[in-house]
């Protein structure tokens, strides 16, 4: 059985090798920064005979306070980055396996990165999508 | 009867299920044209069906982990299989019927795909013998 809330959860366990970015699997009513939120946004079945392969499509929103706009940009900066110990893309792929509980993913974008207005504060986020494969 | 959408062939090979690492069957079934047009034809051509043949293609998702259909292959280059294709189901009945042949394994594409795609690869048998099918 594809068990899509442990998905989440070992998603955020991987974000959480990031020192000090914040982790939420499931969408919070507020926001944290800087927190790593992962959001289910669709699913494809029947991939191969039998729903042999099902592929989740997730979007990681990456929110950073704009306090110090500087401060804000290159904290950013650092975590839209293919490698390093702030990317995302390397923390999220650290375990493609997530612990077994999949046959494999892979951060293919990142997107809309910039300024990002939530309940009248201005943060700076960045939006990455993951695809996983079960 | 009914029309259908594909989502549960069955496919396996030597006995071995590999459905859930298939996504796309098609067997094709052929009779060669043998010519008889003569005299007689009106100016138009004849033919009737000579030899059957047979061709069964199979998209696959590459896996090489113990079991996985890319081992499977690899060590069948060269042999003959035996293939079973139960269309639109996991048995065989009126109206999902089991195609059963046997085919030479001779082609097999261990490493496919461009970065960032999902690792997949076609095989394309010639069948051997007779294709038969059964309903129950």
């Amino acid at each position: 059985m594809t068990d899509i809330q442990a998905i989440r959860e070992r998603m955020a366990v991987n974000l959480g090798t990031i020192s000090g970015l914040r982790t939420a699997e499931n969408v919070p009513d507020i926001v944290n920064p800087p927190v790593a939120v992962v959001s289910l946004e669709q699913i494809a079945f029947d991939g191969a005979f039998n729903q042999g392969l099902t592929t989740l499509e997730f979007t990681i929103f990456v929110v950073v306070s704009r306090a110090d706009e500087r401060t804000a940009q290159r904290k950013l900066n650092q975590y839209v980055a293919p490698t390093g110990a702030f990317s995302i893309k390397s923390a999220v792929e650290s375990d493609r396996r997530l612990n077994n509980l999949v046959a494999d993913l892979r951060v293919r974008s990142v997107t809309n990165i910039g300024s990002l207005q939530l309940d009248d504060q201005e943060y700076m986020a960045a939006e990455f999508a993951a695809a996983v494969y079960v | 009867m009914a029309k259908y959408v594909v989502t549960s062939q069955k496919v396996t090979v030597n006995g071995t299920d590999v459905s859930d690492a298939c996504a796309r069957a098609e067997l094709v079934l052929n009779a060669a044209e043998v010519e008889t047009t003569d005299f007689g034809s009106a100016g138009w051509t004849e033919v009737v069906g000579g030899l059957k043949s047979g061709q069964l293609t199979l998209d696959f998702h590459s896996d090489f982990g113990a079991g996985g259909v890319s081992e499977l292959l690899q060590d069948l280059v060269g042999t003959i299989g035996t293939f079973v294709v139960i269309a639109n189901g996991t048995a065989a009945s009126a109206t999902t019927p089991e195609y059963t042949t046997t085919a030479l394994i001779n082609s097999f594409t261990p490493v496919a795909g461009a970065v960032g795609d999902l690792a997949t690869f076609s095989v394309t048998f010639p069948t051997t013998g007779e294709v038969s099918y059964g309903t129950a």
